[in-house]
């Protein structure tokens, strides 16, 4: 093992300590699709990180505003808020990142404000739609200098995001990104991306600036794969360690990247 | 007027009384006639003792009386003024007159200055001539960088594009050395365009004692003119480097007139805008911006367009020299902690071709990524841990890193950067930056143009929130020009969004200048872009931790550059000017041509330490692709200096390679410029210099003559005491003022007396 995966770990035994937030009651929990157990769709608390300096994980909010409808959680809300919380912990525990801690980052794509959080993620993006404000939002940011990782989309969802993709950027394309590119080894040393995804074998797109492999990536999409939810259950012991584990090195590494390149 | 004045009440002329001897000539019947005046005072204060009227009337007729009587006894005593006069024709006299070019301005009574010379001195029979020719033999000079003999003045061209006043007046003195020379006559504008200063000259004629009778042609102000005064450029550049220069604009005749000035590059119109002229006498100083966007020597041309009825208009221009260099310079940035202000300040340079930035990046404890670097053993070890490591970079840029994370000899090597190597420092805010990061009482916080105050620190997360705008220094400034000119900059700055900033600065070192302040919530105001010069080098500091927001923010374009040109002119100052390991310099960018150019080189090794025990050799290009090699010299007086003179032959650009070698190994090598041009000099502040021509004759016994008033010249040069002279003796009891007193002191006796009733 790794002296850089023993960190991982050593994170998160701290992530499992207890968050004060994620200290949810066990007899809220349920059974997911998959056999998992889970809790029932939280009332999701809206919260927008106040700026000072410090980095956080902007999540970005699509569709319908009024959830009252909703069954479960809407798609950008997978996983929301201990995912990212976990997230946050494991990066300044792992890095010397300032991160917001206990604090929540939603924006939906025409927020003015977003700008100030040059990373955002997007959680399924198979059920992303698009006014054209938000698809203006978008453009402007990530030709300005933003970065956004897709997380969680399986099948066909990948039709969806390459059409919507293309309202935001017409002309880009996506590209298989190499295990040799810089951002899986921007902190941690990932040199092979052949990975049973979370929905099976996982696969890295990316956009890059003016299509060229040679410039910054924009964009990172990992089809067939849900960080988030490892993320999300990092530290409940269901899903395997060594997975968990590779999961909080894409999203180090894509951070690392999005703040250097 | 003066003279004629003084001729009238004296009989003599000012010149025959300063150089002359006051001298008795009593016989024994003035002392006699002396005791008889003694006893006529005497009764005279005795009968004014007492007797009819008031006190102080009888002391006041007294003193009256006394006083004529008092004049009549020096009277008796025959006073005589004894002075030694230059015996006709025995004797020579050095004319100097002016060639250059500045004569041809024509404000000497609507003609050229030089029609004083063609009128009065360029024929036998001129007046001025003729007068001094019948008194002394005669020795006509011509000068302008030099003095030569002329033997007709009326042959002049008046095409010398320098007026050297001290170096005609110590060639014509050696000239005449040996000889009876009563003295030197300088006809000129007194506009003196040399370097050197004139008092060396002065003091060669003042230990030999020989006068200089001064004349001077023009005007003292000139009715209609613009002049473009000093301009101050730098000596390089980076190519693509926004340059701001101050030109100085004077005028007289236009006030309050709307010009245009331009800049030209090469004949390249690179700059123009609209500016109103200050009133007469008040130079007005105009900031203009522009991009040098050609490698290689540049000539530089500022320019006002000729307005109708200017006297000179070669003086609306300016010209200054400036090295383009197109070559990379090296930055390399350390930064702490991962966060965008490193991002976006690469992004913002990676596209200039001349900045190249090599970063190394801390992401966790013992950590690094390395971006830009160009050998896979660059940086391998992280922050440099020598000089030569260090100093191979120009730039230095010290992100969120606190101080402890290097050690003493680092903190050392990082102010001996500035200080020793000659290279820019750049601080940025952040947590773990400034006082907050340690830095108080290290080396580096004596280079910082900041002050560090540790009871100041910081509390963990404390951010304040700021409005950005610049300092009337920064207005001025190229590196914080947002736009074209200094109103659109001024308005840009307005409309950027707010930054935020962890560390508190309030003040800055005594030879700090602040660029930009920022506001907080609280609407106290402090600086957020300082910088000073620190030895050879100089360092800024940049407080905001977050200027990324002004590419990022929703209400910045796209296409908005605003902080990409930031940037870019923030790390091109850092590296402007930095030295090289042979680093050139010439006592002046531009010589006349035929005359040399002296070449200087500081050589130093790797770790920036002088060599005195190079060999440094000089390749010179020049104009007609004419190659010599010369061997510069160590000067044995500044460690690390070698110079050279550079003969020139032709006009136009030469170009020297400066290669420096020790025991067989090259130090470094660099190509710096210069170039073989006539001048204009003789156009710029081209008013007749009384001041000057004044303060020549002052110093070395002569008199000072404007053009219209040389009628006594010839007399005056007589009595200079030099050369072979024969004593006059002029009596002073006959001057019309002796008379004049006498009359006035009866006539003054007679009306008091009157006035009080005691007539």
């Amino acid at each position: 093992m790794s002296s850089a995966s023993r960190s991982v770990l050593l994170a998160l035994a701290m992530v499992g300590g207890g968050h004060p937030v994620l200290g949810l009651p066990a007899a809220t929990v349920e059974q997911d699709f998959r056999g998992f157990q889970r809790r029932p769709p939280p009332v999701i608390e809206e919260t927008k990180a106040a700026y000072d300096g410090r980095f956080t994980f902007m999540r970005l909010r699509y569709g319908a505003a009024d959830l009252r409808m909703m069954r479960r959680e809407p798609p950008w809300a997978h996983d929301y808020p201990r995912a990212d919380f976990h997230f946050m912990k494991i990066l300044s525990e792992l890095t010397l990142t300032r991160t917001f801690d206990d604090q929540g980052n939603i924006r939906t794509l025409d927020d003015p404000d977003m700008a100030l959080f040059p990373v955002a993620y997007m959680s399924e993006p198979g059920f992303w739609t698009l006014a054209e404000a938000e698809a203006a939002g978008l453009r402007a940011y990530l030709q300005k200098g933003g970065f956004i990782i897709f997380d969680d989309f399986r099948e066909n969802h990948r039709d969806n995001l390459v059409r919507q993709m293309r309202q935001v950027l017409p002309e880009a394309r996506w590209v298989p990104i190499e295990a040799t590119h810089p951002i899986f080894h921007s902190f941690f040393e990932i040199n092979s991306l052949d990975i049973e995804g979370f929905y099976g074998q996982a696969e890295w797109t990316g956009i890059f600036e003016d299509n060229d492999p040679g410039k910054r990536l924009l964009a990172v999409a990992n089809y067939n794969h849900d960080l988030g939810e490892l993320w999300e259950f990092s530290e409940t012991g269901y899903l395997p360690v060594d997975l968990t584990n590779e999961a909080y090195k894409f999203g180090v590494n894509y951070v690392m990247y999005a703040m250097t390149h | 007027m003066f003279d004629a004045l003084f001729k009238v009440f004296f009989e003599l002329s000012p010149v025959v009384f300063s150089q002359g001897e006051f001298r008795f000539a009593a016989s024994t019947g003035s002392y006699v006639a002396a005791v008889v005046v003694l006893v006529a005072i005497g009764l005279t204060v005795a009968a004014y003792r007492s007797g009819r009227g008031r006190a102080r009337d009888r002391a006041a007729l007294a003193v009256i009386r006394v006083a004529l009587l008092a004049l009549i006894l020096v009277c008796l005593f025959r006073p005589l003024l004894v002075v030694k006069a230059a015996v006709a024709q025995q004797n020579f006299l050095g004319v100097l007159l002016d060639d250059s070019r500045s004569m041809q301005i024509a404000d000497y009574n609507g003609q050229p200055r030089s029609a004083f010379i063609k009128d009065e001195l360029s024929a036998p029979t001129a007046g001025l001539l003729k007068a001094l020719s019948d008194r002394f033999t005669v020795r006509t000079f011509r000068f302008s960088s030099a003095p030569s003999r002329t033997l007709e003045p009326g042959a002049l061209t008046y095409g010398g594009s320098q007026t050297r006043l001290g170096a005609a007046l110590s060639g014509v003195r050696q000239e005449l050395a040996g000889l009876p020379v009563a003295g030197l006559v300088m006809v000129s504008d007194g506009a003196d365009t040399a370097d050197a200063a004139l008092g060396d000259a002065l003091l060669g004629l003042k230990a030999e004692g020989l006068p200089v009778f001064t004349v001077g042609v023009g005007q003292e102000q000139l009715s209609k003119d613009i002049q473009v005064g000093r301009i101050t450029t730098p000596k390089t550049a980076l190519k693509g480097t926004t340059l701001m220069v101050d030109v100085v604009l004077s005028q007289s005749g236009f006030d309050g007139q709307p010009v245009t000035l331009d800049v030209e590059d090469e004949g390249t119109l690179v700059s123009t805008q609209q500016v109103t002229l200050p009133d007469a006498g008040t130079p007005a100083s105009i900031p203009v911006r522009f991009t040098v966007s050609e490698a290689g020597p540049r000539v530089l041309r500022f320019r006002v367009s000729p307005q109708q009825g200017e006297l000179v208009t070669e003086n609306n221009a300016r010209e200054a020299l400036i090295d383009v260099r197109d070559r990379k310079e090296k930055i390399l940035y350390f930064e702490g902690e991962p966060r965008f202000e490193m991002k976006f300040i690469g992004r913002a340079v990676k596209d200039d071709g001349n900045l190249i930035l090599t970063v190394l990046q801390r992401t966790a404890d013992n950590k690094y990524l390395r971006l830009g670097v160009d050998t896979p053993e660059e940086l391998a070890a992280g922050f440099p841990k020598t000089r030569e490591e260090l100093f191979a970079y120009r730039g230095l840029i010290l992100g969120s890193i606190e101080a402890g994370a290097f050690t003493g000899d680092q903190l050392r090597m990082i102010a001996e950067f500035v200080d020793r190597r000659g290279g820019g420092l750049l601080t940025l805010g952040g947590p773990r930056a400034f006082a907050e990061g340690g830095y108080a009482g290290t080396a580096v916080a004596d280079v910082l143009p900041v002050v560090l105050d540790r009871a100041r620190v910081q509390a963990k997360d404390t951010v304040s929130r700021l409005t950005v705008k610049p300092t009337r220094a920064g207005s001025a400034t190229a590196v914080t020009q947002l736009a074209a000119n200094e109103a659109a900059s001024a308005e840009r700055w307005n409309t950027l969004p707010g930054i935020t900033a962890v560390n508190r600065v309030d003040a800055v070192k005594p030879g700090a200048t602040v660029l930009l302040t920022g506001t907080d919530e609280a609407r106290a105001e402090r600086p957020l872009l300082a910088f000073q010069r620190y030895g050879r080098g100089k360092a800024f500091s940049f407080l905001p931790q977050d200027s990324w927001i002004w590419q990022m923010h929703a209400s910045i374009p796209v296409e908005d550059m605003t902080h990409e040109n930031y940037w870019r002119q923030l790390l091109r100052s850092i590296v402007d000017d930095v030295p090289e390991q042979v680093e050139p310099s010439l006592t002046s960018e531009r010589v006349e041509p035929g005359e040399a150019a002296t070449l200087v080189a500081n050589v130093v090794d790797p770790s920036f330490v002088e060599l005195n025990d190079a060999v440094v050799t000089a390749t010179i290009t020049g104009p007609d692709g004419q190659i010599t090699d010369l061997t510069m010299s160590w000067d044995g007086e500044h460690a690390g200096q070698y110079t050279a003179a550079v003969p020139t032959k032709a006009p136009g650009w030469y170009e020297a390679k400066l290669e420096a070698t020790r025991a067989g190994k090259t130090v470094g090598s660099t190509v710096t410029h210069f170039r073989a041009a006539p001048g204009e000099a003789e156009f710029f502040d081209a008013t007749r210099h009384a001041a000057t021509l004044r303060r020549i004759a002052d110093e070395t016994g002569g008199r000072y003559y404007d053009a219209a008033g040389t009628a006594t010249l010839a007399d005056d040069l007589r009595y200079t005491g030099r050369g072979v002279t024969t004593v006059e003796e002029h009596e002073l009891w006959h001057m019309p003022i002796v008379l004049m007193l006498l009359v006035g002191l009866l006539c003054a006796e007679w009306g008091y007396r009157r006035v009080v009733g005691l007539a």
